[in-house]
């Protein structure tokens, strides 16, 4: 997703929030993001968003379509699945995402609610290549067509503490709604 | 290299191909006071070579396991006593069956390599081949073959799982070419000799290769197109040993799976949460190889059915989950594992029951709030019927 970023072109233009309230472009959810943020939407039409930069800390919200939920594990998710399957499933997603999540720790990994809807968040740590210690927490959920995920991701060191109450708010006011395009 | 590596894209084979030019030649270190770099190019690869080792160190990637390291080290030590000190080891978390060298002389070798290998024997004939990527610089001479290539710039988007761009640096970890590769192969083969370990367990290493590459359904060829292929290697090591005289130690099965059985275990679990059930199973369904590890280890079994999701599976998973407790009634995972086999069949009495002995068994367990949601479900279906 990053790298996307980076490449030019790829990515609509960035946009402060202004108004808490965003909906995603294709209106399957709409999402309470910190106002004075910087958001935007990518190639993939996830909408992602930071204060200092992406790289200092994010909050990511992402749809895949059931049968795409784990594109590296190449695992498809089903509404049948415990929450625990689908944390156990998350985790596996986030190991295969490079050589060093792949040494990732599991700090907490527990039931939660999206929407009101029954899934997990998982909170994992890991270091990057420069020795600097990230956390990022995965809020994560399925319907009957799609997986939804909340993340936030930030350096363990200043930004993930300070910023994580804004996630939070981000995800309590996580609302699925009808109008998927 | 001794390993592999999954492309994501067929068509990696053919650039591999053709990045293999004629390296300058350069004479092999003699002893550890001899192993430097002998030019400013060298010199550069090193600098790599010390920046990945930083990135190695800094990821926290190594799994911590201190006798398990001294132990591996001793066979690198026996391997080539003349570079103890230089030729350093250090296991990696990876359930990869892979290890690489550097060109300074640091090896990596991956838990999933030591978990899978029968032997010490086994092992050493891959340390003797590493280290004789170090001893023979093919770190600088790979780098050689590939500076030039464009292909270089490409490979780090053509893996499974992304690679950093120090480790293509450092490593040639694309692979040698299929001249050095060779070289590593033979020379590694005298190492073994002199050192007086069994050489009849040599072809078994690229054997357990060729199983994994078939049980991750790759089709041949693919990083092996600048190799000799795997069934080749199998052959030339099958011939070199048939040649050498009988005799040789570290083929005790028994002691090797003593010592390596906490790894084992760690690998199995870290595989099995990679999502690689196909991968567990080569090991768990070799009834030898089960037969090695602790009583509760048919646990691992069921989850590796449970997650690789073939029809049927369920079932086998189950089977195993019960087979388990039979062995080990106090081993907490194998009751939850149960439960939530029983719960989505919809016996919720029965995964209530296997719900609370985990609970009672494991009460710090992490997932306790997940396992305590099942049991109000299992309880709550279970009165509604």
């Amino acid at each position: 997703m990053l790298a996307c970023l980076v490449a030019s072109g790829c990515a609509p233009t960035p946009a402060r929030v202004e108004t808490p309230r965003i909906e995603a472009l294709d209106k399957s959810y709409a999402v309470e993001l910190p106002t004075g943020w910087i958001r935007q939407y990518t190639a993939e039409k996830n909408l992602i968003a930071s204060r200092d930069g992406f790289l200092l800390q994010t909050i990511a919200l992402v749809r895949r379509p059931l049968k795409e939920a784990f594109p590296r594990t190449k695992k498809v998710a089903t509404t049948g699945m415990l929450p625990s399957e689908l944390a156990e499933l998350e985790i596996a997603e986030l190991k295969l995402r490079g050589e060093l999540t792949a040494a990732l720790t599991v700090l907490e990994n527990e039931p939660a609610a999206l929407s009101g809807k029954e899934g997990f968040r998982v909170k994992v740590a890991y270091n990057n290549a420069r020795g600097l210690e990230f956390n990022e927490v995965v809020y994560g959920v399925a319907d009957e067509s799609s997986m939804y995920r909340v993340t936030y991701r930030a350096p363990k060191l200043y930004y993930f503490d300070r910023y994580y109450p804004d996630f939070e708010r981000a995800v309590q006011s996580f609302t699925l709604t009808k109008g998927k395009s | 290299m001794i390993g592999w590596r999954r492309l994501a894209l067929p068509a990696a084979a053919a650039l591999i191909v053709g990045v293999a030019v004629a390296a300058t030649r350069v004479a092999p270190f003699t002893s550890g006071s001899t192993a430097a770099p002998a030019s400013e190019a060298e010199r550069r690869v090193w600098s790599q070579a010390d920046e990945l080792n930083h990135i190695m160190e800094r990821g926290n990637v190594a799994y911590a396991d201190a006798p398990l390291a001294a132990y591996v080290q001793g066979v690198m030590d026996r391997l080539f006593p003349e570079f103890r000190g230089v030729i350093r080891v250090t296991l990696l978390k990876s359930p990869q069956l892979n290890a690489f060298a550097v060109a300074d002389g640091h090896i990596y070798v991956n838990i999933g390599l030591l978990a899978r290998f029968q032997n010490e024997a086994q092992l050493a004939t891959v340390l003797a081949h590493e280290g004789t990527h170090f001893t023979h610089r093919h770190g600088y001479l790979g780098q050689q073959s590939l500076k030039d290539s464009a292909a270089l710039a490409t490979f780090g988007g053509m893996l499974g799982v992304p690679v950093l761009p120090q480790l293509i640096a450092a490593t040639s970890m694309f692979g040698f070419s299929r001249e050095l590769e060779t070289e590593a192969d033979q020379v590694g083969f005298q190492r073994l000799l002199q050192a007086a370990y069994d050489v009849r367990e040599a072809p078994r290493v690229f054997e357990h290769l060729l199983r994994e590459v078939q049980s991750e359904e790759i089709q041949e060829p693919y990083f092996f197109a600048t190799h000799p292929k795997l069934k080749d290697r199998i052959d030339n090591m099958t011939r070199l040993s048939s040649r050498a005289v009988g005799g040789g130690d570290g083929n005790d099965r028994a002691a090797y799976a003593r010592t390596v059985q906490q790894a084992r275990l760690d690998n199995l679990e870290n595989m099995l949460s990679m999502g690689r059930a196909k991968q567990a199973l080569l090991m768990l369904e070799d009834a030898q190889h089960a037969a090695e590890l602790p009583p509760h280890a048919p646990y691992y079994l069921g989850e590796a059915y449970r997650l690789r999701g073939q029809p049927g599976d369920l079932y086998r998973a189950e089977a195993a989950y019960r087979r388990a407790i039979e062995a080990a009634a106090d081993f907490a995972p194998s009751h939850r594992a149960l439960g939530m086999v029983l719960l989505k069949t919809n016996r919720h009495g029965e995964a209530a029951t296997s719900f609370e002995r985990y609970l009672a068994l494991a009460p710090e367990a992490k997932d306790r709030k997940y396992v305590e949601s099942y049991l109000r479900a299992a309880k709550q279906q279970g009165e509604s019927r």
